[in-house]
């Protein structure tokens, strides 16, 4: 509390003498829920029922020096399927100072960065998946050439308000071929890194206490076509599991991702290719695996379309780095690749119709890395792409079309298959994958004066798991400002619940509030391929958010 | 229950005193190249800059709803846009082919590692923010449909006020 009374104190006197142009930035959240007994879903409401999470972020910049802080409180309780060490806690969540002058750009205290792709390092901030990973201790960014830069870390990884004991340091170099040898015709830039940490390993010497990965990437651009390829090869680690460690042998590890696209008016298509081999470096040895996704340094996300709709979300992939040797459940990595497509049917065309029709497309296959183990003596071998077990196949396709100034409408179909362990975790190709297909229709009218209604009607096909669901949404926009919705997921081939909710939101200007209530379908949430679990709920949630 | 008053009382204080300018950030060209956003937006027309993702549905709406009456606008008030991606590492490589398979026409930049988004307090895309002689005059987060009808009864006002001077 006091520490917050400093704070807010010295950048108040900031502003008040700042004269020459310093400013304020920031932003304040609230996201709360109040959960409630729920008989039809089987839900009893914890004790604290009532839970929320804030962040309040003040920044302070004046001429060469920015400097700010977040303060974050998770009381009285943080909200549902959020890390437990954030449970009932507040504090200064990150603090910085940062200095930027021409070439250089130097930031203590906590930080994001990441290098290339972010398979080697990416420290990033992600509310609604509860992960802050920000380094804590200094970054150095230096660019003596406009075509060549330089940027140094060092520094601990949050892990809740504390850090972890591991400690990081990286070094990454990019130049930009095509600029310092002033070619025109392509773009060509080559980058490489280094990250590094540092663990105690106490008496045991059979641990490594420094583990480092070393990594380099090609971009280009050719005309139409563009591209690039990264690898990483990280040195032997021991691995671990629920905060042990698993194994008595060391395992090193290596990813490698490659993007291919080709885009000019009217199409673009863009493939990407990654393998993963026992690739997930933490900021504490013993974390690996952890589900709340705490102290990470290496950033895999499963590499697959975001899907859209409450349907199309429940079969969703979760990326699969690890290596596993149990008698029970073996791992080694994953490989696959996706493709998505989009396409604009010219207007005035037939089928384009007077606006033109918009068509895009994604297919996306992950399987785990085909591997004979040695479970006895704890060891693998695992093959480059091979025939291993097949996680995940979606294939998704979308056609919007606007059909008059007031009608628009869109069209989706998804084929998804999935092994079950990816969606409720637990052991992999224990049963048969659940194949689910999906079909949304979504219509839109504009009324006079901004005001506006959408209809979205979904249906999912499933032989397997909970079978069938079809579910609805409504909404209707007073103004820019203002809407209300109403919308039910029914999983009428097994279960026979009906996933209900009814919310509005408001906002103006800086301030935008949303409030709902009804039932949370549980399973996993995944804001951009990082997924965590959130069980089954019913309550009433507000989401405040303010930003100045 | 004082940590609400508190930051409740720091809420109006910041709100009062909330800042107009264009942060000093540096963000990406689609071709790798380094530009401050400030260079970005300093034009003598009005500038809407609208932060989005590949991901984001009512983002890509919102830019494809201005698509379709992007030349009316720039023709009646030399108005442009500049659609500054927020994609991380994983969807960014998506932003090229989406912006072409869309037919888009603005000026796209990357906030790959959220610089920008950050330094403008945007907890949520879209963030569509209007510019006008190097200071922010509007912001709005989130799309509803028609309300780009609305941004631009702004835009008209705005640029004619300009005109008057």
């Amino acid at each position: 509390m006091k520490k917050i009374i400093l704070c807010v104190a010295i950048l108040y006197s900031g502003f008040t003498f700042a004269q020459d142009g310093g400013y304020f930035f920031g932003g304040f959240e609230s996201n709360s829920q109040w959960l409630l007994d729920d008989e039809g879903l089987n839900f009893i409401a914890p004790e604290d029922q009532f839970r929320s999470n804030n962040y309040f972020r003040l920044d302070y910049n004046l001429g060469k020096f920015t400097a700010g802080a977040q303060y974050e409180t998770y009381l009285p309780a943080a909200l549902l399927g959020y890390a437990p060490i954030y449970n009932g806690n507040n504090g200064i969540g990150t603090y910085y100072l940062n200095f930027k002058h021409k070439t250089l750009d130097l930031t203590a205290g906590y930080f994001y960065e990441q290098f290339g792709n972010g398979l080697i390092l990416r420290s990033f901030e992600d509310r609604q998946l509860g992960i802050n990973n920000a380094m804590k201790g200094v970054r150095v960014i230096f660019t003596p050439l406009d075509y060549l830069n330089f940027t140094g870390v060092y520094g601990k990884t949050r892990n809740g308000f504390d850090v972890s004991e591991g400690i990081t340091q990286g070094i990454d170099a990019n130049l930009d071929i095509s600029e310092a040898l002033k070619i025109e015709e392509i773009e060509l830039s080559i980058g490489a890194s280094y990250v590094g940490r540092y663990q105690s390993s106490g008496t045991n010497d059979s641990i490594p206490s420094n583990v480092n990965a070393y990594g380099g990437r090609f971009n280009f651009v050719a005309g139409d076509f563009y591209g690039g390829i990264e690898a990483i090869a990280k040195g032997p680690d021991v691995i671990a599991n629920e905060g042990q460690i698993s194994s008595n042998k060391l395992y090193d590890g290596t990813a490698m991702q490659v993007d291919l696209g080709y885009a000019r008016k009217g199409l673009g298509v863009n493939a990407t290719f990654r393998r993963l081999e026992n690739f997930s470096f933490y900021a504490d040895r013993l974390a690996e695996g952890n589900v709340y996704n705490q102290e990470l340094i290496s950033y895999t996300p499963a590499l697959t379309k975001q899907q859209d709709y409450m349907l199309t979300n429940i079969y969703v992939y979760n990326a699969q780095p690890r290596l596993i040797i149990e008698s029970y459940d073996q791992r080694a990595g994953e490989v696959g690749a996706q493709v998505d497509l989009y396409y604009k049917i010219k207007n005035g065309t037939a089928l384009g119709g007077k606006y033109g029709t918009k068509v895009a497309g994604n297919f996306s296959y992950w399987a785990g890395l085909d591997a004979e183990y040695n479970i006895e003596n704890r060891w693998y071998e695992a093959k480059f792409i091979g025939k291993g077990p097949k996680l995940f196949r979606d294939l998704s396709i979308e056609v919007k079309k606007k059909l008059s100034k007031k009608w628009s409408t869109v069209a989706t179909f998804q084929n998804v298959i999935v092994d079950k362990g990816i969606v409720y975790g637990g052991a992999l190709e224990d049963e048969e994958n659940i194949k689910a297909s999906i079909a949304v229709l979504e219509g839109t009218y504009k009324f006079e004066g901004s005001k506006s209604t959408r209809l979205v009607l979904q249906h999912l096909w499933a032989e397997k798991d909970r079978k069938n669901w079809v579910a609805g949404v409504l909404e209707y926009n007073f103004n820019s400002n203002f809407a209300l919705y109403i919308a039910d997921n029914w999983n009428y081939g097994d279960t026979d619940i009906h996933y209900y909710s009814v919310g509005g939101s408001y906002s103006k200007g800086r301030t935008r509030l949303g409030v709902n209530y009804g039932r949370q379908r549980g399973g996993l949430i995944c804001v951009g391929g990082v997924c965590r679990y959130v069980p089954e709920n019913t309550g009433v949630t507000a989401n405040l958010t303010v930003s100045f | 229950m004082k940590k609400l008053v508190l930051i409740f009382s720091l809420l109006l204080i910041f709100n009062i005193n909330a800042q107009d300018n264009i942060p000093n950030i540096d963000i990406k060209t689609i071709d790798g190249k380094t530009l401050n956003i400030q260079e970005a937006t300093n034009k003598d027309n009005l500038v809407i800059v609208s932060l989005w993702a590949t991901w984001c549905v009512p983002c890509i709406k919102e830019l494809d709803a201005i698509s379709d009456v992007y030349d009316e606008w720039q023709e009646e008030t030399g108005v442009e846009l500049i659609a500054v991606s927020v994609d991380d590492s994983r969807t960014v490589k998506r932003v090229k082919a989406l912006i072409n398979g869309k037919g888009w026409d603005y000026q796209v930049l990357l906030d790959t590692n959220n610089d920008l988004k950050r330094a403008l307090g945007a907890s949520t895309v879209p963030l569509t923010i209007l510019i006008k002689d190097n200071k922010i005059v509007s912001r709005h987060s989130g799309y509803s449909p028609g309300s780009e009808d609305e941004l631009y009864e702004k835009i008209k006002e705005l640029s004619s006020e300009s005109n008057l001077k």
